[in-house]
């Protein structure tokens, strides 16, 4: 793996926090999204969903609906099933929990699909479906994840014979040593439930099958891993090379778009079926109940082994997680887990077990953090108990295990690589950024009246890019060992010499794509960020692209965006040469033109170079072609494969960020209410490209974090019943919940990628979940609390504090 | 996520708006401000199929103070109560308790009426009104009836209005000078229906306590008064204890039903802070502060 960063360069416009070129199609309402597209002919589809958690489908009687004047078509899961394969499921044993885009025979959650109703507008489509009757058999549901693993609990998949989709546990290094040499070994019981991210816009499509031509276009607002949409293809049973999918600009993701191609089957499936164009459109409670993207819902039982001056020995755990009814990436959020297991520590071993259980709850997907936000709670939830076993200070514990930036590159046990950092470097600017000792004095302060602040003070990481391997590396014999995950630029310069990108994965995702790809390009040929075209291509006749997810866009688009910069330099160098009579190795490329070295004035501008080469062929030497344009698929630039018997992952997911974050809280203890006093958070993601966007990402997701760590949750109940299903029960926190950030950065490039980038799009709720819990631990340390569950809703916070005082009976008011 | 079917009526006359009404019957459904019915209907869980909408009878479109009353007309809107100087003077725990309903765009739209009709027992005016022994003026074809608000709501999102009628005023007695009052509430987040609220109304005389009313939302199936808490005040000054021992009375026998946002120990726990903090600023506001 060659160092390819050099040491601190000049840069013209990375660095700079330039306006989003996205910016004014939205601000001005010219955006569009996929419910502004309207095709002739177009109509409306609806899906039927499960009111049951659990239940065998006797019969569907459709005729009432059919005949409702404006339906064109009702279509059940048992046709959907003869239209359509199953769903492209990346899932442990695919065909033993069978994913359908309508469930067949049997559902499995609240809000699964049963059938679709296409009719001419969304009104009609909605009636027909209040008409279908369907006969189901309720079957006992199973919702707890820990009753999932008993002997005879419910099987939401017979074929798999139990509710246990995987289960492995992976060891790395001695840690039955570290355990019994250890002098301090704390364990706790931590619970963290699902939440998932909320786009503005749901998951929507218009598709148009062609019967002339055979081909399916589908317009969506999700396309990721183009380089797998033949499965989807399969799925639709239509040739990979008539499918194309378009993407279309989305309100938001966080995740939740990643891989959200069910309504996009969907609308292709109705749309083959009806021979017309069919706009399907999650509403609120399709997203909640049946987006396929929850968040993680994990109960840990973990173990760390420390020695009483503070040294971090080990860690050990057990995780059991809660996936729903389907586990269509598999493990992979696990994997987000093993890349940054140890956190920013020097903990040398580790063991991890990891169990996937199903539920009859909405299957997991992505949302911001795919994981890892889990870990890094886990892991300073733990580090803060042995802190406080040991009774030393929370930035003192940190300080001392911290890894030091003279070990970089450097592994952790589970064989992925930290690439650089500077953890104390991070730490020191959010302490430089917050009065500890005026919050330490109003704390003792306060107290006495009967208020309680706290403060809290995490370190974490955010690992960025992640490798192919971490879909496959779980089974001793994966079924395809791929081993890439590229990200692909075409840069076309015009014969005036204007640039236009196209980009082949999805549009605008509240993400701010354009804008990183304007600045590189811009950065590369000394041209105005906002005069970089940017388009983007369907699948079809799309180069490999996997889309933003794993906070990889940046890094990935940066190293293609340069390949792509290179080759066209090398054809314009070509041309310069033989307009200035020199040789090619004597020229160099300065402010938008290739000169001859130290001679500014034998120079050519690109738009004089661009005009040759598309207008003036003849003139130029043979082997040069008309025109001037280029493409790079950039693959992943550092993975390294797993060992045969998976005590080394190998390096999966190696750029690696840092944050500190530091809020101040104020706790209620009559209502369990917390507000914010202050927030502090410094990151560290390597080169910045546009610190406002990246702030804005910060800021994003702390919001994300403050709702999972104290307000959001999709809470099913016993029965197996969503609870939460549209925003008046499940709570988002609002601008009035969410307080002003201040926001540091760090820079400590990567020594690996392009200008030294490291992704940083998913920090925020990275960090928060575990500086809050921090804080709140802090804030009622009278109370004994320790805050081993998220969210901290008002009322938990309350009856911790009554569990508090009644085994400290003196505190009883 | 659309509503089923409905016909739809909009009346340019209160006279004509009683007349569609007195046709329907059962069958019609008034939308003022539409905050609540239409998301119902959106879901699906109201499918009237009628809907009469007021929005423009410009003629219930008033908020006025006449013979020791504030009149409020079914077309006001919250946010108009919310800014009304007049109401401010004559009913201050009720523009309190408005300030705290839902968010602005909600208040722009919705209407004081529109919230006693549909009688939602988290809701903070009918318990705001409450407290104020407030009065509903139910009109129809066939005439006009006053209803004391305690009588009017009857259940969860069920009231004594009968077919044909609208809600065309609620009337509130002005609150005398040397009142205090207050509304507090908690949730758990900023605009949210409260987990629960109180509002009080406290006359002193001498600096104890004449007269107290103490109304409570999101502990019962309707805004319940707590009639312990108030005989418990009767006489008392504002000391700690006495503030303790009202919050406890009020909610004494209390089992209000758990949801999402809280059990219902937590729910009484919630409603007594609430009554607390409610009776001590209307303590300090009486006295002349705040």
């Amino acid at each position: 793996m060659a160092v390819t960063q050099q040491p601190k360069v000049e840069r013209k416009w990375i660095g700079k926090s330039i306006r989003r070129v996205e910016d004014p199609r939205f601000l001005l309402g010219r955006g569009a999204y996929v419910d502004d597209i309207t095709l002739p002919g177009m109509l409306h589809a609806a899906i039927l969903r499960s009111p049951y958690p659990h239940a065998t489908i006797k019969s569907i009687d459709v005729e009432a609906a059919r005949s409702l004047p404006g339906v064109v078509a009702v279509v059940t899961g048992a046709e959907a099933a003869e239209l359509c394969a199953p769903m492209p499921d990346f899932g442990p044993a695919p065909d033993k929990h069978v994913w359908r885009c309508l469930a067949v025979d049997k559902v499995r959650y609240v809000g699964e699909g049963v059938a679709a109703v296409v009719a001419k507008s969304r009104y009609l489509a909605e009636d027909a479906r209040d008409l279908i009757q369907v006969d189901y058999d309720p079957l006992p549901p199973i919702v707890d994840p820990e009753q999932a693993l008993e002997a005879g609990a419910p099987l939401v998949h017979d074929a798999l014979g139990s509710n246990v989709a995987y289960e492995r546990t992976f060891t790395f290094g001695d840690v039955d040593k570290d355990f019994a040499e250890a002098e301090v070994v704390v364990s706790d019981r931590l619970r963290w439930n699902r939440s998932g991210g909320q786009p503005l816009e749901t998951v929507g499509a218009v598709a148009h099958y062609d019967l002339g031509t055979g081909m399916m276009t589908i317009h969506c607002n999700s396309l990721t891993f183009s380089h797998f949409l033949f499965m989807m293809a399969n799925t639709l049973k239509v040739p990979s090379n008539k499918l194309d999918v378009k993407p279309v600009n989305a309100g938001g993701s966080f995740g939740s778009k990643f891989w959200a191609v069910k309504v996009a089957v969907l609308s292709g499936m109705l749309s083959k079926r009806v021979g017309r164009p069919v706009k399907l459109v999650e509403d609120r409670i399709d997203n909640i109940s049946n987006c396929d993207h929850h968040g993680s819902d994990r109960v840990y039982y973990v173990e760390m082994a420390a020695m009483k001056d503070g040294t971090l020995r080990s860690l050990r755990l057990r995780t059991i997680d809660d996936y729903g009814a389907y586990i269509q990436f598999g493990t992979g959020t696990h994997g987000n887990s093993l890349a940054q297991l140890v956190g920013p520590y020097r903990i040398k071993t580790a063991q991890y077990q990891v169990q996937a259980v199903l539920t009859n709850k909405c299957q997991q997907g992505a949302y911001r953090g795919f994981g890892s936000e889990v870990t890094n709670w886990m892991v300073e939830r733990m580090v803060d108990l042995v802190a406080q076993e040991i009774g030393m200070d929370a930035v003192d514990i940190r300080r001392r295990n911290f890894i030091q930036p003279d070990q970089f590159p450097y592994f952790i046990p589970t064989g992925n690589m930290y690439d650089s950092g500077n953890y104390e470097a991070v730490l020191d600017k959010a302490l430089s950024m917050i009065d500890l000792e005026h919050w330490r004095a109003e704390q003792k302060r306060l107290r006495e009246e009967g208020r309680y602040i706290g403060i809290g003070v995490i370190s974490a990481q955010e690992r960025s890019v992640f490798s192919a391997t971490e879909f496959w590396f779980w089974f001793d014999e994966p079924a395809a060992k791929v081993t890439s995950s590229p990200e692909s630029v075409t840069l076309t310069v015009d014969g005036a010499g204007n640039i236009t990108a196209t980009l082949y994965s999805c549009a605008f995702w509240g993400n701010s794509a354009e804008t990183m790809v304007a600045q590189l390009v811009a950065e590369e040929f000394d041209v105005e960020p906002q005069n970089v075209n940017i388009v983007y291509s369907g699948s079809n006749r799309s180069l490999p692209a996997t889309g933003p997810g794993g906070s990889r866009f940046t890094v990935m688009v940066a190293g293609a965006v340069q390949g792509a910069s290179t080759r066209i330099k090398e054809k314009m160098f070509k041309v310069a040469g033989h307009l200035l009579e020199a040789d090619v190795g004597d020229l160099e490329w300065t402010d938008g033109a290739v000169r001859v070295k130290g001679v500014p004035e034998r120079s050519k501008p690109m738009a004089e170079i661009a005009a040759w080469l598309h207008l003036f062929k003849h003139s130029l030497p043979d082997d040069i072609e008309s025109g001037l344009e280029a493409s790079k698929v950039y693959d992943h630039p550092y993975t390294t494969m797993p060992s045969d018997d998976r005590t080394n992952l190998g390096v999966f997911y190696p750029f690696m960020g840092n944050a500190c974050h530091i809020p101040v809280i104020e706790v209620d203890i009559t209502t369990g209410h917390v507000t914010f006093l202050q927030y502090v958070a410094v990151h560290d993601a390597g080169t910045l490209v546009n610190p406002r966007s990246l702030g804005g990402q910060i800021i994003g997701g702390t919001a994300q974090g403050i709702g999972t760590a104290l307000y959001e949750r999709y809470v099913y109940d016993k029965d197996g019943q969503l609870l939460t299903s549209s925003y008046m029960d499940y709570l988002i926190p609002s601008a009035m919940e969410v307080p002003d950030l201040e926001i540091g950065h760090e820079e400590t490039p990567s020594p690996f990628t392009v200008h030294g980038i490291k992704g940083g799009g998913e920090g925020g709720r990275m960090m928060t979940p575990a500086a809050l819990s921090a804080a709140i631990d802090d804030a009622l340390a009278p109370f004994g609390v320790r805050c081993n569950e998220l969210p901290a809703t008002p009322e938990r916070i309350v009856n911790w504090i009554e569990e508090g005082r009644s085994r400290q009976p003196e505190l009883t008011e | 996520m659309k509503p089923a079917p409905f016909a739809y009526h909009v009346p340019s006359a209160l006279t004509e708006a009683l007349a569609v009404l007195d046709e329907l019957g059962e069958e019609g459904r008034v939308l003022a401000g539409g905050q609540s019915l239409v998301p119902l209907m959106n879901f699906r869980l109201a499918q009237p199929t009628h809907l009469v909408d007021i929005n423009r009878l410009d003629e219930l479109d008033y908020i006025r103070r006449d013979d020791g009353v504030l009149a409020i007309g079914a077309r006001a809107r919250q946010s108009a109560l919310e800014r009304s100087q007049e109401a401010r003077g004559a009913a201050p725990l009720l523009v309190e308790a408005v300030a705290q309903v839902a968010h602005p765009p909600v208040r722009h739209r919705g209407t004081v009426c529109g919230s006693v009709a549909h009688a939602d027992p988290a809701a903070e005016l009918p318990a705001a009104l409450l407290a104020l022994d407030a009065e509903v003026v139910a009109s129809s074809r066939q005439g006009e009836r006053r209803i004391p608000i305690h009588e009017f709501i009857s259940g969860p999102f069920t009231t004594t209005l009968a077919p044909g009628e609208l809600v065309r005023e609620v009337r509130v007695p002005v609150s005398g000078a040397g009142s205090g009052y207050a509304f507090a509430e908690f949730s758990p987040r900023h605009g949210d229906f409260a987990v629960s609220g109180a509002a009080v109304l406290l006359q002193l005389e001498a600096g104890r306590v004449e007269r107290a009313s103490v109304a409570l939302c999101g502990v019962a199936g309707m805004p319940v008064r707590a009639a312990g808490a108030e005989q418990s005040l009767r006489g008392a000054r504002g000391s700690e204890e006495e503030l303790e021992a009202a919050a406890a009375a009020a909610v004494e026998g209390l089992t209000p039903s758990a949801d999402l946002h809280g059990g219902s120990a937590y729910r009484r726990r919630i409603a007594r802070v609430c009554v607390r903090r409610a009776i001590n600023l209307a303590f300090s506001r009486a006295r002349g502060g705040a």
